[in-house]
């Protein structure tokens, strides 16, 4: 038997890691998402540049509406008239809260750097290989554990398969769903968004009939 | 920190505490993740809840920015799905990355998965749904 963390210790530190996040960049700390930027970093490379070349808010809202009906189709929106005048931030629901930006209102609402969200998976990646290296769990091995050999397969090949399929499943339906467990279930649960209760209970909820039915049933 | 090496260095920070919380946890082990869904085992769902109510009451006491978010098409069957592969694989988005730091080389099949569904996602979305989907990691 591995030990691991106490229940409340585990509790304080993703609390941490969530709040650290969201309190420093005023973004949400989500890993599916930063997993997608970094998949597609051709277009959103793209969309960087035009970011940093942007000085008009007009032109910046151009290209972003151009970039969304690249990735979800459909045609972009009319442009605004040339000399509209300026949104208020509130009206449009955006933050005016002491956590934002109070220089620039929309400077949130952009997405965190490419490179950042490169870190954020190599980082994690470090962060684990410590934490099993210091705790004496990291052991190179070509299985899943005996949890896996007992509740899932114990047949290399159709472990293979099951990994890959399940990790279809995991990319699919979180980018589908808008989040995953760190983006909905940790930052947007914490902030009681109805879309994060609603992906959370679900996912948690399908979670526990599978896995059921592979302990009891399969 | 909103600058551009300031996010920088806040996800590099917030990947390694993540990574290692997580592997200590014991997201990474199959068989602490089927026990907690199969509710033989509390300690993991405890951290899980017990994180969200920490964080929910320093959100409140920070008033920090709360977005409603769209309730859109997508979110049910996806959350179905993801619910689905991550109790067969044992792995959400970032928990194949911590099995491989921690020597399970099979979870790198989980993360080419992974690859994968996000890019057929973001095809199947684009040709088909056209789902304005949001993000919750911005």
């Amino acid at each position: 038997m591995i030990d691991y963390w106490p229940w409340w210790a585990g509790a304080a530190g993703l609390a941490l890691v969530t709040i650290n996040y969201t309190v420093t960049t005023d973004r949400s700390l989500g890993v599916s998402s930063a997993w997608d930027r970094v998949l597609h970093w051709r277009s959103e490379r793209r969309v960087e540049r035009i970011n940093a070349r942007v000085t008009d808010d007009r032109v910046l809202v151009e290209a972003l509406a151009a970039a969304t009906a690249e990735q979800f189709g459909g045609r972009p929106p009319a442009p605004a008239p040339r000399h509209a005048a300026p949104a208020d931030p509130q009206a449009l629901g955006l933050d005016t809260s002491p956590t934002a930006d109070t220089n620039n209102p929309f400077a949130n609402l952009l997405p965190a750097p490419l490179v950042s969200q490169a870190a954020l998976l190599l980082s994690i990646f470090v962060g684990g290989w410590i934490a099993a290296v210091t705790a004496g769990r990291f052991h190179l091995r070509l299985d899943m554990g005996d949890g896996f050999r007992q509740i899932v397969t114990d047949k290399p090949i159709h472990m293979v398969a099951t990994l890959f399929v399940g990790g279809i499943l995991v990319g699919f339906g979180t980018r589908l769903a808008g989040g995953c467990s760190s983006g909905h279930g940790l930052s947007g649960c914490g902030r009681l968004q109805p879309v994060s209760l609603l992906a959370t209970a679900v996912f948690f909820g399908t979670a526990v009939v599978v896995s059921f039915l592979l302990w009891k049933v399969f | 920190m909103r600058t551009r090496g300031g996010v920088l260095v806040a996800n590099i920070i917030a990947g390694l505490a993540l990574g290692f919380t997580v592997a200590n946890i014991g997201f990474g082990d199959y068989a602490e993740l089927n026990r907690m869904f199969t509710f033989q085992d509390l300690r993991m769902l405890l951290a899980f809840a017990g994180a969200v109510g920490i964080i929910v009451m320093f959100f409140a006491l920070l008033r920090v920015r709360r977005n409603l978010g769209r309730i859109h098409a997508g979110v049910v069957p996806g959350a179905v799905l993801f619910g689905t592969g991550w109790a067969i694989s044992g792995g959400c988005p970032a928990i194949p990355i911590i099995q491989v730091a921690s020597g399970y080389l099979p979870a790198l099949v989980t993360i080419a998965g992974v690859i994968v569904g996000i890019r057929l996602c973001r095809w199947a979305n684009t040709r088909y749904f056209h789902l304005d989907t949001g993000s919750c990691g911005q």
